[in-house]
């Protein structure tokens, strides 16, 4: 199966033959359970969807016509998913509180990460967790997972000119959060000064 | 619109590299003289830098389980080693050990339901054993679902039986009942009131020792909506989250045993700020850690009397150099709010 492109996967999924799935799962579950997890801030979440995003992919494979890309696809799927689990009003109100809570251990507690390096990864989460769901979606598939903007604007249901304001709005509201003005020094130095505030209120 | 504004709004472009090669060219030469467009370029490009910061984590493995599972695929066959010599099956043995199969299903199912005992659970390594000899006897037979009262389960959970498939009913919310249904070698439903031993052992025992990640956060979920009113409040259900909180594998399970403790009345109060406390000290996670001190800093905001160890080990992390920063900042709130 590995020497099998994408397209030739899923055609054989088309036909009632579930037996790439396991393939197809390897080659994507990565990257859809890292964007579901930064999306949704919840490890549980993140999971569920990964597991939702395939069984739906193996459903309404007939529903790939291979014109677009198989990546592209499963992520217009996860970000439905991460969408809707957002919609529902007591998942709202978990995400804004799980925001520094749910962070899996196996990267927090790998012994090659500083200490300055995890902050650095706190102070991240904190500053996507600042951003509305839209250009939230929007960077996180353009920084970490690489997809152009005609791309994001498949996945996202709209123009890609409104994917571009919002990157461009994600990346202003970044900019101020990380306060990154005269390089990453300043961006430690303020750190503190941000929890302490957040502490604070 | 400005040339400046302009540029600053294609600098995303700019850095995802999506801007033909005649913009991206005319762009850059005004970075180049533009001191104020220079500066925002630059920090454009530290933000973009900064954010590599958040490292890829691993799926679990259990989420290709699961889906393998729920699309009806077995999990993937490791290749054998070659000093292994793989087992072929033999075609006339299936057809034998069929016959087989179906005569020892008669006859086991012959044999359990004629025998009329009172009803017991015999799984391989344990038991879960019914209170006493004079219950109603119920026939049994392979594939029942059994459905008994708590008070006819004994209150000891002997071994450790394997349950699964745990669901929770509560079908009359006016009959202070409750129940649990769940497999052990066949299926059971246990009725009865949240306040029965038998049911505090029973959802102590999932609590404790369900396999699965959501079962276990279900009941989480379950015990936190049930006994979080004070009529039902029993420390055993409060040491059983404590345990949850000090040995569960998973983080999220955790968080949610702080959130649980949390909803507790007052009256067991005391084993749920010994298990916060605890899991504020070392709990490895700093999240699970942040959880538990937002909840001692919530106790002491809202007039709770701390005791002096716990007094202690806030004054500990507000000054511990190495602590997460925020977990620093709650104690220290934690102590301000402390009524002298």
């Amino acid at each position: 199966m590995k020497h099998l492109s994408d397209q030739d996967l899923m055609r054989i999924v088309q036909a009632g033959d579930y037996s790439p799935a396991s393939e197809i799962y390897d080659r994507y579950s990565g990257r859809i359970y890292n964007f579901a997890f930064r999306f949704l801030k919840n490890a549980e979440a993140a999971e569920d969807a990964t597991q939702e995003v395939f069984v739906k992919m193996l459903r309404h494979a007939n529903q790939f016509h291979g014109d677009a890309k198989l990546s592209t696809w499963l992520f217009s799927i996860t970000a439905n998913w991460c969408r809707d689990y957002l919609r529902k009003a007591d998942n709202k109100s978990k995400e804004s509180e799980d925001v520094l809570v749910t962070l899996p251990a196996s990267a927090e507690y790998s012994p090659d990460r500083t200490l300055e390096q995890r902050e650095n990864e706190q102070r991240v989460r904190r500053a996507l967790a600042t951003l509305t769901p839209e250009q939230r979606e929007a960077i996180l598939l353009s920084r970490y997972q690489g997809l152009s903007y005609a791309e994001i604007a498949q996945v996202a249901g709209c123009s890609e000119g409104a994917v571009k304001t919002r990157v461009f709005r994600a990346m202003e509201t970044l900019k101020k959060t990380l306060a990154v003005v005269g390089g990453r020094e300043d961006a430690r130095r303020v750190a503190p000064l941000e929890a302490a505030n957040r502490g604070a209120s | 619109m400005t040339e400046c504004s302009a540029v600053s709004e294609s600098m995303p472009l700019l850095l995802t590299e999506s801007l033909d090669a005649a913009r991206r060219e005319v762009t850059h030469q005004h970075i180049e003289s533009c001191g104020i467009c220079s500066d925002e370029w630059n920090a454009y490009k530290e933000t973009w830098a900064v954010m590599a910061d958040l490292p890829e984590v691993a799926v679990p493995a259990r989420v290709k389980a699961q889906f393998l599972e729920r699309a009806g695929l077995a999990p993937v066959e490791t290749e054998l080693p070659k000093n292994v010599v793989p087992f072929h099956k033999r075609t006339a043995f299936k057809w034998i050990a069929q016959a087989a199969a179906v005569a020892l299903l008669v006859g086991g199912g012959y044999f359990v339901g004629d025998r009329q005992k009172p009803d017991f659970v015999t799984p391989a390594t344990a038991t879960l054993a019914t209170g006493n000899d004079s219950i109603r006897p119920i026939s049994t037979s392979l594939a029942e679902t059994r459905v008994l009262d708590a008070d006819a389960l004994s209150p000891v959970i002997e071994g450790r039986p394997n349950i699964s498939n745990i669901q929770f009913v509560d079908a009359d919310a006016a009959d202070e009942k409750i129940a649990v249904s769940f497999d052990v070698t066949s299926h059971w439903t246990v009725n009865g009131n949240p306040r029965d031993k038998s049911m505090v052992r029973l959802l102590s025992y999932m609590l404790e020792n369900e396999a699965e990640m959501t079962p276990r956060s279900n009941t989480l979920e379950w015990v936190r909506q049930t006994y979080s009113d004070p009529q039902y409040a029993d420390p055993e259900i409060a040491n059983a989250l404590a345990k949850v909180l000090r040995n569960d594998s998973h983080e999220g399970v955790r968080i949610r045993a702080v959130d649980t403790l949390t909803t507790l009345p007052p009256t067991v109060g005391l084993q749920a700020r010994d298990a916060l406390i605890e899991a504020l000290k070392s709990d490895p996670n700093p999240a699970v850690r942040i959880k538990a001190v937002e909840a001692l800093a919530n106790m002491a905001r809202n007039g709770e009397t701390l005791d002096p160890m716990m007094v202690d080990t806030l004054r500990q992390k507000a000054s511990q150099d190495d602590e997460n920063l925020y977990v620093r900042v709650k104690a220290a709130e934690a102590l301000s709010n402390i009524k002298p």
